[in-house]
């Protein structure tokens, strides 16, 4: 399904994992689906998580898979490295415009080889490890990707023609702009999932500035062996950290920051990411320091036990301040709430701020539909159908409708298809589509 | 492209069919054009990490180093020739050796 049509049944926004599972959902149902993600490649956040929680399954081992299915299943065409720029009400559907962005390659003709990447001159921090490791200015995301297509990022390139020179299939097209393509959907599935918390949000812990105060996300990337250092080292250094610090809480249930829900992760993502240090730097002492552990899923509780038993140092406690001292190491200033308040000092090598939950888009200019007060776009029906939105015909899955875990993602993307194909029914799109084409 | 750039670039097919002298464009050289060539920040990073780069080259060169060895020997900031040498690392240029102390030894890699 490699031609763009000029009509879809439905269109999927956004190519994580909770888009991939509504896509193949709706197109296991022989409903035909466009989907659109903004990055190069499908595979979202989820790709470039280590390890998964409660079962440490290899996150990639995981998400590849529906990855590759989405791709090549005959009723999904998918659109990356594009981005939706409009969506107008028409009858009996919706009428989209598709910005598709110029890679300056040409995809069908691009094998993937990566020769010119390894041409190219110049190296550049690299989204995919957030800014850890390097890519080049044309570059391929990971070894991954969907699309294995290479990419031109012209605001690095050195426009010495190299990469081109290389390419084995002639490629690369210096020439090529970006294009709008309008199409007709019946309905719309939104699964534009999540940013963090910007790192900076809490000036006192020192995150954006201070190199070893480092996001989830980044700690991610270094644990896993095809990471940017190839294994868990210090950014400042490269040191073997000794000691690490988890703040909990750093980007929710605070109020000052103007983020006061729980982003329901972060307890889990933490225990996980300290029992895999655990076992990769063997000496290593971590604290995790929480206001209340929240494992309130399947085999979560459980997994909180085992992380305990497995040596990692739970803490209540909240962490006032971080400062910088002697050889970039970090000075913690807490209050142990299990102590009666008492406040204490300890200097750590490396600081992990678990930070929360935010939506990584709210559909400005493009999707009229109403958002919560979280940011999150709002369900009509919380407890029915959380899936529907203000706008009938435009579903919302994943944490695009708020913050929750893979499977809690993965369903509610299911619950969106169901909900998107009892829609196209519901207002005959198909036959609508046929009766206005015959006419 | 609006009608100026039409104009502009029909102009000059027709002077390059004209006269063979008169090169028509190179592909790289349109989109160098379309957006105004590098920025000075772009210029200036990209020479900035030329010039690490051949200091970390020439530093491991003379033998296997950890990230503040490196550092000292090169006059860099740690974190700065951290970077860079795991770029070198990612494409093919240097190995990790073994871990001294608390820090990983890095050398180039030998070419065959």
């Amino acid at each position: 399904m490699d031609e763009f049509k000029k009509r879809y049944d439905g269109l999927v926004i956004g190519g994580g994992i909770a888009g991939m599972q509504a896509a193949l959902d709706l197109a296991e149902q022989d409903y035909e689906v466009l989907l659109i993600e903004k990055d190069p490649s499908i595979g979202g956040v989820m790709i470039g998580l280590n390890k998964v929680f409660p079962t440490l399954d290899c996150s990639s081992c995981i998400c590849t898979p529906r990855m590759a299915e989405s791709v090549h299943h005959k009723n999904i065409k998918i659109q990356a490295y594009s981005e939706v720029t409009s969506i107008r009400r028409h009858d009996p559907g919706f009428k989209v415009t598709v910005r598709k962005k110029p890679r300056y390659v040409i995809e069908d003709k691009c094998i993937g080889c990566s020769q010119c990447e390894l041409e190219c001159p110049v190296d550049v921090p690299h989204e995919f490890d957030h800014g850890l490791g390097a890519r080049r200015a044309i570059y391929i995301p990971h070894g991954n990707a969907i699309p294995q297509v290479a990419t031109l990022d012209v605001d690095h390139c050195t426009f010495c023609g190299r990469c081109a020179k290389v390419c084995p299939t002639q490629c690369v097209d210096y020439t090529q702009e970006a294009e709008d393509v309008e199409v007709d959907v019946g309905a719309v599935i939104v699964t534009t999932g999540l940013n963090i918390t910007p790192m900076d949000a809490k000036k006192e812990y020192g995150g954006g500035h201070l190199i070893n105060v480092m996001n989830p996300l980044a700690m991610e990337a270094i644990q896993a062996s095809n990471g940017p250092f190839g294994r868990p080292l210090r950014p400042s250094d490269g040191k073997v950290p000794r000691t690490i610090a988890y703040v909990q809480c750093a980007g929710s249930r605070d109020h000052t920051i103007g983020i006061p829900y729980c982003s329901r992760v972060c307890c889990m993502y933490a225990l996980k990411q300290a029992l895999l240090l655990r076992h990769y730097l063997h000496d290593v002492e971590i604290t995790l320091y929480h206001m209340d552990i929240r494992a309130f899923g399947k085999g979560y509780e459980q997994f909180y036990r085992r992380v305990m038993n497995e040596g990692v140092n739970i803490v209540k406690g909240k962490v006032a301040k971080i400062t910088e001292v002697e050889n970039q190491d970090l000075l913690l200033r807490v209050e142990r709430l299990d102590e009666g308040g008492r406040l204490e000092e300890r200097r750590y090598d490396l600081v992990v701020l678990s930070q929360g939950l935010v939506p990584a888009w709210q559909g400005k200019g493009v999707l009229d539909i109403e958002l919560g007060d979280d940011g999150f776009f709002k369900s009509i029906s919380p407890k029915i159908s959380p899936v529907l939105t203000s706008a009938e015909g435009i579903f919302v899955a994943g944490v695009a409708a708020g913050p929750k875990d893979i499977p809690d993602a993965i369903v509610e993307a299911g619950a969106a298809a169901m909900e998107a194909a009892i829609h196209l029914e519901g207002i005959g799109y198909r036959e609508q589509v046929l009766t206005a084409s015959q006419s | 492209m609006n009608d100026a750039q039409i104009n502009q670039t029909t102009a000059e097919s027709l002077s390059a069919a004209q006269n063979p002298k008169v090169r028509e464009k190179r592909p790289i050289d349109i989109l160098r054009e379309r957006h105004g060539g590098m920025s000075p920040e772009m210029k200036e990073y990209y020479k900035e990490q030329t010039r690490i780069k051949q200091l970390l080259k020439e530093a491991l060169a003379r033998g296997a180093k950890t990230v503040p060895e490196l550092a000292r020997e090169c006059g860099l900031e740690p974190s700065v020739t951290m970077w860079n040498l795991m770029a070198m690392r990612r494409y093919g240029k240097v190995v990790e050796e073994e871990l001294r102390g608390e820090y990983y030894a890095y050398r180039l890699k030998e070419v065959k």
